[in-house]
């Protein structure tokens, strides 16, 4: 029973991790642009799709994640710039039929492209290994060092860099940001390379076992969107906290309960926790209303 | 005020006008020109197919065999000097899409009869809309509730029941006494953790444990987990591909050592793309199409078998799945009622429930109260190895 | 389309109640819609005939989306959830318990505004981006629930639905089925056209517009929302339910998240806030998906799938940013291009009101529940802290009723906090607000509002996308009752044309009847200004709080607002204000408060103020300039 319970911790640690990535690309855009992007999980998705066709038609495995996490990050900068950038007021509104907007056509060119079924990337190197019963596959690995190297990475940049602090101090303050020495301009650009990236990243590690698919995106992202919930929205490291949380209870709730409500799991902790404590969601007070 | 008025007066005159003018009512169930159910013009099969969404490694060789024969039958000069028109519309996997192409096949397309789905949850949305109408439908998929009880539904897929008892028998024979069932949580898997509970129970055999999966799954890490905590002794996977085969490569990644059988659900090469090596020495009871090359010389299906081998390489480069061997019996059987009884629905369904074939998924005898006209005999089990199946039992 | 024929004074034209089609617009648009639908059928090739079937379904839901997208500036994700539940408990009831159709529909469009209205109560505290996102979660958790539970038929759903019977004629074809659904969408398009002119829909424009404004002129803005997201779930469910009926099958597939995407798609094409944009847009994208099923496969070939999404994804980012307003704003431009198209009407309304200078405007009604001289509004302890700052600190202040009390201070003293405190925009970090004997800090501003509380804005909060009576004729809001439902079934043309009325006789008195059916954004600073106080006035307030009223006027302006004050607080009105123009407030005060540094240093009348060495040393002490300059405008008006 014990075993059950560390496979179940481990595969909904490993799950948690890719949740966690995207969190954290949710936020890097929320803190800057005030905008949910609704694509985010399909980041991930082209990123998984793109290297499986990179790998399958000959690249080297590294070099064909390389390219699609770069190719990735310059779609969300082509995002920003093509898209979000021309809209002058960005209300809640327009920036959700928006970023809806460019998730379902970046959905229809996947399916264009690479077909309805789904696709994984082959595994990373690496071998499984076997503790007590517990048997953690090397991808398992991969995914957790991906949010440990990345995640962390992201995290260090936004609290120890010039260009992090700055990049905080936007959601806070445009002007103060400006001060420090980045135009908002270069913020949110930068903001949607960060979620491209680290989209990108989730994407090709997840995909050798979780597979990559054309529609897979939303649901993945809405994830993501929890975890960042559960962090209040704010904070990189709670998000990333309430993602791994998340994908361990959505492994319980799979292996306890029944595998079909794993989602739904999901989405009533969403709901819970928006019923319980609305007011601790909103990223600034409602302080400076008139 | 005048105007206001000839506004209103304009679009009744252009109304009255078009229903005096007496146009074509077909939208109102009138009858169409071309429709009379008399002997002549074009004969209309419908088809819908799982082609996209998670039925399509099902679906797409469906919709390729259809094609292929409608051509050829053309080519050959049709029935009866009348030509053969198919129309296949996709369902995208989804129960609603079959049903709105069957309405549609239905209404506008005015089909005499109609083949689909290809999985056995689109099937049973369609049954309904076929028998309202009255038009026989020859369904491709599994599950025997899609027939049972049923005046005008048929279907060309061994019956799940005749391949549980196919796996169950073996089970027997090894001495397995508690078996687990990893199960497509859609029509496909419904009803089967029952007949292992019905059948079993004659055979001193027990389901321990059932667990499901949508067949969009990608992750089965818990449902191996509680099937390695379970103390079964085989573990029966019933899914079609993609989901099964992954579910076999999870099954093996998380070293649930315990042998494993899977449906005929997973007859095609999808089995080995999605499962890999993880596959080997995996049992399924299947059609003979598969392991055509190891039969016995003298078996009766082996000639169909090889030629509809033959045709389908010569016209996609590639070797026909189990499904596609579904939809070629399915062909077969309803060209070959209308070649004798015509396009009359009523004669058509009863030439139907006689309709004896040769196939490629078995011999088929249908009866009025059989309209699967399989048994045990249409299946083999064969065991994977590297790619490929070898037949262990005939 | 609506808008350049929307009645601009429904009431003034009769003052008749009018049931069903409110004005001429809409009968004729419903007339043409219905002629067409009864023609398709004998006309149109069966594949044309199903999208137009469709489209009719869908433009059910699309009309709830666009009242609660267009009308309440709320997103939902989720509307294809309860499309599902509608579909799903109609089809239960006809299979599982041969209820009759009209039972089981009916049941069917409650199941969903029930289920709307469990998850709008804590949902709608929402705003914006999480309600969006926690719709979209709806959705799937429905999706999940149907795919889960036996009685909902799991992956399968529940088929074999039969075809209903209308006067014993079975509807088993598409043109039956037509004329079957026809008659409902119109009823729909009727009763959410009628919503969007009634009090209730204007009401949440101006929520749209400011939703600080709307609340403080009484506006509860949680409710209305709440109520237009249980209408639109209203709508959603009767698709469900014709849905089933025409597919004959409910599957999860109709819980959808694509589905709900196609939905809000209908919405944002049609254009957002138009009842008739929602029913164009719902054919537009049933032709659009079918058109792209057709086109896509043919350029690249073997694409096959949802391949219409890359046409829904193209149009809504290209509507987003070329053509935010739809359909509805191309039509609108469009018509407005031909040359015989007329200008709107004059309103007939101006006509009526002799424009004289040199009458005396009549007065507009103030409520006095208290005698001159009791005080109305009483502040104990008030103080707002932000962190460490103190923006108010310990405010204590008495308002005897019928009388003008002036607040002033250096910028930054906290004036305004003080009257977000008091109007309800703020809640007091310590302290009180007691007015008229209630407790009103720390509620909601239209709590306030309720209790004859209303209030102007420093930063102007203009309801831009109305007319200048519009807004003045929200200033009423609280005058009037007729709910949503009233409103829906169009049965308060009486209650609407009295306030107009009103509207109109307010702004004769700041001598703005000009302006009165120019569109509010149009209007200059210092008119939007006067607007603010016209509307603030139209609540027939018993207390008025002004934050800077003379700001941006003109001389001549400043004289009529000045002298109307006098005039209101004659006829017992109590007003505070906030002014920077410390003359203006000198002269009009019968008291003045002096704030600094969050701090009230000074309070009496007017004279005594001015010679309070505290108050010399606030204003010197800030900036010396400026200081200076209001110590000799000071002496000049001595």
């Amino acid at each position: 029973m014990l075993t059950d319970f560390l496979q179940l911790t481990v595969a909904g640690l490993s799950q948690g991790s890719v949740y966690a990535l995207l969190a954290v690309g949710l936020i890097a855009v929320y803190t800057v642009r005030h905008v949910i992007n609704i694509a985010q999980g399909e980041f991930a998705m082209l990123a998984g799709l793109g290297s499986a066709w990179l790998a399958a038609a000959g690249m080297p495995l590294l070099l064909a994640i390389l390219v699609a996490i770069l190719s990735v990050t310059l779609v969300a900068i082509a995002m920003e710039r093509l898209i979000i950038a021309r809209v002058k007021k960005l209300t809640p509104l327009t920036s959700i039929i928006l970023t809806l907007g460019v998730s379902t056509l970046l959905q229809a060119i996947m399916l264009l492209a690479w077909g309805p079924e789904a696709k994984g990337v082959p595994l990373f190197p690496g071998t499984n290994i076997l503790i007590g019963g517990v048997s953690i596959r090397s991808q398992e690995f991969w995914m957790i060092g991906a949010l440990v190297v990345v995640g962390g990475g992201i995290v260090l940049f936004y609290e120890k860099s010039r260009w992090g602090k700055a990049l905080r101090a936007c959601a806070e303050q445009p002007v103060a940001a400006r001060i420090v020495g980045i135009s908002p301009v270069t913020a949110s650009v930068l903001a949607f390379a960060i979620a491209g990236f680290v989209g990108g990243v989730a994407g090709v590690v997840a995909s050798p076992i979780y597979l990559s698919l054309w529609s897979g995106g939303v649901l993945l992202g809405l994830k993501g969107f929890v975890a960042a919930v559960l962090g209040g929205f704010v904070s990189f490291r709670a998000a990333i906290v309430g993602a791994l949380l998340l994908g361990v209870i959505e492994a319980y709730v799979a292996g306890y309960v029944s595998s079909g409500l794993r989602d739904g799991a999901a989405f009533l902790i969403l709901i819970l926790v928006l019923v319980v404590r609305p007011q601790g969601l909103v990223l600034k007070p409602t302080a400076v209303r008139v | 005020m005048k105007k206001s008025r000839l506004r209103f007066i304009a679009p009744i005159a252009v109304i009255t006008a078009l229903v005096l003018a007496g146009c074509s009512t077909s939208n109102l169930g009138g009858t169409a020109k071309d429709d009379p159910a008399a002997e002549a013009g074009p004969i209309k099969i419908g088809a819908v197919l799982d082609v996209t969404g998670v039925g399509a490694s099902l679906g797409v060789p469906e919709q390729n065999t259809l094609t292929m024969l409608a051509k050829q039958l053309n080519d050959d000069g049709g029935i009866d000097g009348r030509d053969v028109e198919l129309t296949i519309i996709d369902n995208q996997s989804t129960e609603d899409g079959a049903a709105k192409a069957t309405s549609k096949l239905i209404e506008s397309d005015k089909v005499d009869i109609i083949i689909g789905a290809s999985r056995t949850g689109p099937s049973l949305a369609m049954r309904p809309i076929a028998e309202a109408a009255k038009i026989p439908m020859i369904s491709v998929a599994a599950n025997v509730a899609i027939v049972e009880g049923s005046k005008w539904v048929f279907k060309t897929a061994q019956n799940d029941v005749v391949v549980l008892e196919r796996i169950l028998d073996d089970a027997e024979a090894k001495g397995y006494t508690k078996l687990a069932l990893v199960r497509d949580a859609s029509g496909f898997g419904e009803g089967v953790a029952e007949y292992i509970t019905d059948l079993g129970a004659e055979r001193g055999i027990t389901l321990v444990m059932t667990e499901a999966f949508e067949p969009s799954a990608t992750d089965f890490t818990p449902q191996m987990t509680n099937v390695r905590g379970s103390d079964s002794d085989a573990v029966i996977i019933w899914g079609i591909n993609p989901s099964a085969g992954l579910a076999q490569k999870a099954y093996v990644q998380l070293s649930v050592n315990k042998p494993v059988y899977h449906s005929h659900g997973i007859s095609n090469q999808a089995f080995f793309d999605a499962a890999g090596d993880a596959a080997n020495g995996v049992i399924a009871p299947m059609g003979r199409l598969l392991v055509a090359d190891q039969l016995a010389a003298d078996n009766t299906q082996r000639e169909v078998i090889e030629q509809f081998q033959a045709d389908y390489n010569a016209a996609y480069g590639e070797q026909p799945s189990g499904f596609a061997g579904h939809a070629f019996d399915a062909w077969h059987i309803a060209v070959n009622a209308i070649e004798a009884a015509g396009t009359d629905a009523d004669a058509l369904r009863g030439e139907l429930e006689s309709a004896q074939w040769t196939g490629i998924s078995g011999v088929f005898q249908m009866t009025a109260k059989n309209h699967s006209g399989l048994d045990a005999t249409a299946l083999i089990l064969a065991e994977a190895e590297d790619g490929r199946w070898n037949l262990l039992k005939d | 389309m609506t808008h350049a024929t929307t009645p601009t004074l429904a009431g003034t034209r009769s003052l008749r109640t009018r049931f069903w089609a409110n004005n001429k617009s809409t009968l004729i648009g419903c007339g043409v819609l219905v002629a067409l639908m009864i023609v398709v059928p004998f006309t149109a090739s069966s594949s044309v005939m199903n999208i137009v079937v469709f489209a009719m379904i869908f433009a059910l839901p699309a009309i709830g989306l666009n009242l609660l997208m267009g009308l309440a500036g709320q997103v939902s994700l989720g509307q294809a959830a309860f499309f599902a539940i509608g579909a799903y408990t109609h089809a239960i009831l006809l299979t599982k318990l041969d209820l009759p159709g009209p039972v089981a529909a009916t049941v069917g469009v409650l199941a969903a505004m029930l289920v709307a209205l469990l998850v709008g109560l804590p949902l709608m505290r929402l705003r914006g981006h999480y309600l969006a996102l926690a719709t979209l979660g709806l959705g799937f958790i429905v999706m999940i629930g149907v795919r889960e539970w036996d009685v909902t038929g799991r992956t399968t759903g529940i088929y074999g639905i039969s075809r209903p019977t209308v006067l014993g004629i079975p509807i088993d074809n598409s043109g039956f089925f037509l004329w079957f659904v026809t008659p409902f969408v119109v009823i729909g398009l009727i009763l959410a056209l009628n919503l969007t002119h009634s009090r209730a829909g204007r009401a949440l424009s101006a929520v749209n517009d400011s939703e600080l404004a709307a609340e403080s002129l009484g506006v509860n803005t949680y409710a209305l929302r709440l109520k237009v997201f249980v209408l639109s779930a209203g709508f959603a469910g009767l698709g469900g339910v014709f849905y089933a009926y025409q597919v004959a099958i409910v599957s999860p597939a109709t819980a959808e998240f694509h589905l709900s995407v196609s939905i809000l798609l209908m919405v944002v094409i049609g254009g957002l806030g138009s009842v008739w944009g929602a029913v164009a847009g719902a054919f537009l994208v049933q032709f659009l998906g079918e058109g792209m099923r057709d086109v896509i496969p043919a350029i690249f070939p073997g694409a096959t799938g949802e391949v219409q999404l890359l046409g829904y994804g193209i149009v809504l980012i290209l509507v987003i940013l070329l053509l935010p307003g739809g359909l509805h704003q191309a039509a609108t431009t469009l018509w407005q291009k031909l040359p015989f198209a007329g200008k709107r009407p004059p309103g007939d309304a101006h006509a009526h009101v002799p424009e004289d200078d040199t009458t005396i405007p009549q007065l507009p009604a103030v409520s006095t529940p208290v005698a001159a001289g009791e005080p109305i509004l009483v502040l104990e302890g008030l103080s707002k802290r932000y962190g460490g700052v103190v923006a108010v600190n310990d405010v204590n202040l008495t308002v005897p009723a019928g009388s003008i009390l002036g607040l002033i201070g250096p910028n930054g003293a906290g004036k305004t906090t003080c009257f977000n405190m008091i109007s309800g925009a703020l809640t007091p970090s310590e302290g009180t607000v007691t007015f008229l004997d209630q407790v009103i800090s720390g509620r909601k501003p239209h709590v306030a509002a309720a209790h004859g509380l209303t209030r102007t804005f420093q930063n102007l909060q203009v309801f831009t996308s109305t007319d200048v009576v519009g807004n003045v004729y929200m200033g009423r809001y609280r005058k009037g009752s007729a709910g949503v439902l009233r409103g829906m079934l169009g049965l308060q043309s009486g209650e609407q044309s009295t306030h107009r009325a009103a509207s109109y006789e307010i702004l004769q008195s700041m001598k703005l009847s000009d302006a009165a059916d120019d569109s509010a954004s149009d209007l200059s600073f210092g008119k939007q200004r006067i607007m603010e106080v016209c509307r603030a006035l139209a609540a027939e307030p018993a207390l008025l709080l002004l934050d800077e009223p003379m700001a941006g006027l003109s001389g001549a302006e400043r004289e009529v607002m000045a002298e109307l004050l006098r005039r209101l607080r004659t006829a017992g009105l109590t007003i505070v204000l906030v002014e920077h123009d410390v003359a203006q407030v000198m002269s009009l005060a019968d008291h003045v408060a002096v704030l600094d540094d969050g701090v009230l240093i000074a309070y009496g009348d007017p004279e005594s103020v001015r010679n309070d060495p505290a108050v010399v040393v606030a204003y010197l002490g800030t900036d010396l300039d400026e200081a200076e300059a209001e110590l000799n405008e000071l002496e000049e008006h001595a």
